[in-house]
């Protein structure tokens, strides 16, 4: 068969106009956030329901092209990309959110509705998703539980993962499951469900989910303490979560702040400086709390870890301080970084960072290194700006040669070379410095027992 | 030179703002309170004008419920130095403030008094120009750029198609636009500092002004839902639409 009959036989099984093969459209759906590798799908489809998505896997299957399932396309792990004639399958049209149930605090929704919809919705019932980062707006949940991803929340609300309670998937193999259906509880053996979250499209795909929603947190306030060193973060943490439930506990560099600030819209926290910056997040429930948020930053200034800082007084305070730390990806993404995201447990983090501080220093003198993270869950992101006079390709090479030094300090921690991003292909081939070669291969097991003849999304995370 | 900057506790610009079931208002249980936005522009141009050594000292004054005292210390961590609560859980109107704020300026006799220019609350635009009428000070209001000289103030005012600068004698009144500057934020430091500032309380009866609401809130609704976006098959539809619908062709 050509490709022209193929993509007319594809067409049958799609609603009018749901089949594109315009330049346009292979280029902006052929790939996500990271823009390193270049697109080369064949067809882009958009279906309406899990019956089109399961005509689309058993069509792939006969004719063995590669599917690769796109969400919002904000992934840094070059997951959602086709550089190899696949057909890309976009949720885009699978948007709505279908169920809600107030007394189970659930919501169904299909896994092209956008991070922030649900949100909204949450909000709307008086309720409440905490799963958030600064994509939010563009993602989507099938995205979000395919990366399971974390964010700003994590250290009080946990990863995608502790959200889902139910999971509609078409497999590899084209069949339909109804996973866990949308059960509290339910110990009756293997938990599928838990495969496909974080399985980055590799055994198929996830058409619907239920949500568990949970109750609005009640006057979030906000705290940019400047610290004196990096090694203060752990101390900071540790102090005030002895005493308060922090809802986030971010840090990052006076680099990393400036860059936000460079773009001018969002004012600084305060007139000195420090070398780094944490902000914590907490529910200022009572007068009690902030009294005990006070007593806890004199006890950091006088300990001598914190030089400065500032409590949002309002709403929009809270918010302009949210921007100095997620502004950060999108002011340094002109600068063509170079993303690592690494993680190890949180009391091991102060000496890991030293470490790797010192090899990226040594190793890159002249490039500009920006470091911010979600550190208080012992998660940290290394980025690393292009100089505008280096080539692409001459700066990606300087850096792949680095990662090796990087990943056997991670190695070295029992940490993870991607603690939230995922895999995709450009972690892939540094799995091994996370799993063992045994652990691997019961991966490369699973793969196959879903998606036997390898049409989903090929070549991500694992090769067969 | 003494400033007096009127502050308000309002509801947070940023919170989604809710009727009550039975119509009678916005419903406040439960709400975030925060300083009126336009009220942090007066406290900053305040506390500016005392870098810069033009002022000497900076009195708040705020009228509400015995919790618009967090107001008021946040002023004072911004780096006012002392502060004024009128204590009432009563309504207070444009004009009863107005009357409110000429006592106090009666007793502290200040050089320059700064408003913003309204309260997003209930968005009057009034007070300002009130206390200047009841005083007898000049006014400069909407004001981009603040300016000392000598016992004169310059105030250049945002107007419709421009800016305009009027000079004006002192003691006078000034309400604050946007555009004024940049608030800062209230650093921890400055805001355990601030609990030792005085914070004087005072109620309308000791100031000798009695609440008379001149104004009857009759109903308060939320306002009309904006109907959903529709998708036209062509051009000719769009233009049937508009000549036929919307009837603006
Ligand atoms: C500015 C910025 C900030 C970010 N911050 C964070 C952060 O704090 N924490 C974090 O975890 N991530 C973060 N990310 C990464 C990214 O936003 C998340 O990983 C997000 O969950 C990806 O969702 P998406 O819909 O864009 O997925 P995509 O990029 O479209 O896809 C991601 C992966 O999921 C697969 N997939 C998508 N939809 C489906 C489906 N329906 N069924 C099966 N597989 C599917 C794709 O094939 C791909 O492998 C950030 C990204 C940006 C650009």
């Amino acid at each position: 068969m050509t490709q022209e009959q193929l993509i007319e036989e594809l067409k049958k099984l799609l609603d009018e106009g749901k089949v594109r093969t315009d330049n346009d459209a292979l280029q902006t759906f052929g790939k996500d956030w990271t823009k390193i590798h270049e697109p080369k799908p064949i067809a882009i489809v958009f279906p309406k329901s899990t019956e089109q998505v399961q005509a689309i896997v058993k069509f792939a299957n006969e004719h063995n092209i590669g599917l690769v399932p796109s969400g919002g396309r904000t992934g840094l792990s070059a997951g959602a990309v086709a550089t190899n004639g696949e057909i890309v399958v976009s949720f885009d049209y699978m948007n709505q959110i279908l169920e809600f149930s107030g007394s189970d605090r659930t919501v169904r929704c299909q896994a092209g509705v956008v991070t922030e919809q649900l949100q909204n919705y949450a909000e709307e019932q008086g309720l409440y998703y905490p799963v958030d980062f600064a994509s939010a707006g563009s993602s989507q949940l099938g995205g979000n539980i395919s990366t399971n991803a974390g964010g700003i929340k994590v250290i009080r609300y946990g990863m995608s993962r502790d959200w889902v309670l139910g999971l509609k998937v078409v497999t590899g193999n084209g069949d339909i499951l109804e996973l866990n259906k949308d059960l509290e509880k339910n110990n009756t053996g293997y938990d599928i469900r838990h495969l496909f979250i974080g399985a980055e499209g590799t055994l198929g795909f996830i058409t619907e989910a239920t949500m568990k929603l949970t109750r609005q947190p009640t006057n979030l306030t906000v705290l940019v303490l400047g610290l004196a060193d990096l090694d203060n973060t752990m101390n900071v943490l540790q102090t005030f979560q002895q005493k308060i439930d922090l809802t986030a506990y971010e840090f990052f560099s006076h680099q990393a702040m400036g860059h936000v600030l460079a773009h001018g819209d969002v004012p600084a926290p305060f007139e000195g400086e420090a070398p780094y910056y944490a902000l914590l997040e907490f529910e200022a429930i009572s007068d009690g709390v902030m009294d005990d948020a006070m007593a806890l930053f004199e006890k950091c200034v006088e300990e001598g870890w914190v030089v400065d800082g500032v409590i949002s007084q309002s709403e929009t305070q809270a918010q302009n301080l949210w921007r100095l730390r997620e502004g950060i990806s999108e002011s340094i993404a002109p600068h063509t970084p170079y993303k690592n995201d690494i993680s190890v447990v949180v009391s091991k983090v102060p000496e890991f960072l030293q470490e790797i501080d010192a090899v990226v220093t040594e190793h890159y003198p002249d490039f500009e290194i920006i470091w911010f993270g979600h550190i208080g869950d012992g998660n940290l992101h290394l980025n690393i700006l292009k100089p505008s006079d280096l080539p692409k390709e001459e700066f990606f090479e300087k850096c792949l040669q680095v990662n090796k030094w990087v990943f056997q300090i991670v190695e070295k921690y029992n940490g993870s070379v991607s603690a939230e991003h995922g895999v995709g292909l450009t972690k892939k081939d540094y799995l091994s410095y996370t799993r063992s070669p045994t652990e691997i291969e019961y991966m490369k097991g699973i793969k196959r027992v879903f998606d036997p003849k390898n049409i989903m999304n090929p070549g991500k995370v694992i090769d067969l | 030179m003494k400033v007096l900057v009127a502050v308000k506790r309002v509801i947070d610009y940023n919170v989604k703002a809710r009727v009550k079931p039975d119509n009678t208002g916005v419903d406040l249980t439960n709400v975030k309170m925060a300083m009126n936005p336009f009220c942090e522009i007066a406290v900053e141009e305040a506390v500016r004008l005392k870098e810069k050594g033009v002022a000497s000292e900076i009195v708040v004054v705020s009228i509400g419920p015995k919790v618009a005292q967090e107001q008021i210390r946040t002023s004072l961590a911004l780096g006012a130095d002392r502060g004024i609560l009128i204590e009432t859980d009563e309504e207070v109107q444009s004009l009863d403030a107005a009357k409110l704020l000429k006592a106090v300026f009666e007793k502290e006799q200040p050089n320059l008094v700064i408003l913003g220019k309204q309260s997003i609350d209930s968005d009057n635009n009034q007070t300002g120009q009130m206390l200047a009428a009841l005083t007898g000070m000049p006014q400069g209001t909407f004001a981009s750029e603040v300016a000392v000289e000598g016992d004169k103030v310059n105030v250049t005012r945002e107007i419709d198609g421009g800016l305009v600068t009027v000079a004006l004698n002192t003691p006078a009144v000034i309400t604050t636009d946007l555009r004024l500057n940049e608030p800062r934020y209230a650093s921890l430091p400055n805001i355990m500092k601030a609990k030792k500032k005085p914070l004087e309380l005072t109620s309308p009866a000791d100031l000798g002004v009695e609440l008379k609401p001149s104004l009857t809130t009759l109903k308060v609704e939320e306002p009309a839902t904006r109907q959903a976006g529709i998708k036209v098959a062509d051009v000719a539809e769009l233009v049937d639409k508009l000549k036929n619908e919307a009837k603006v062709i």
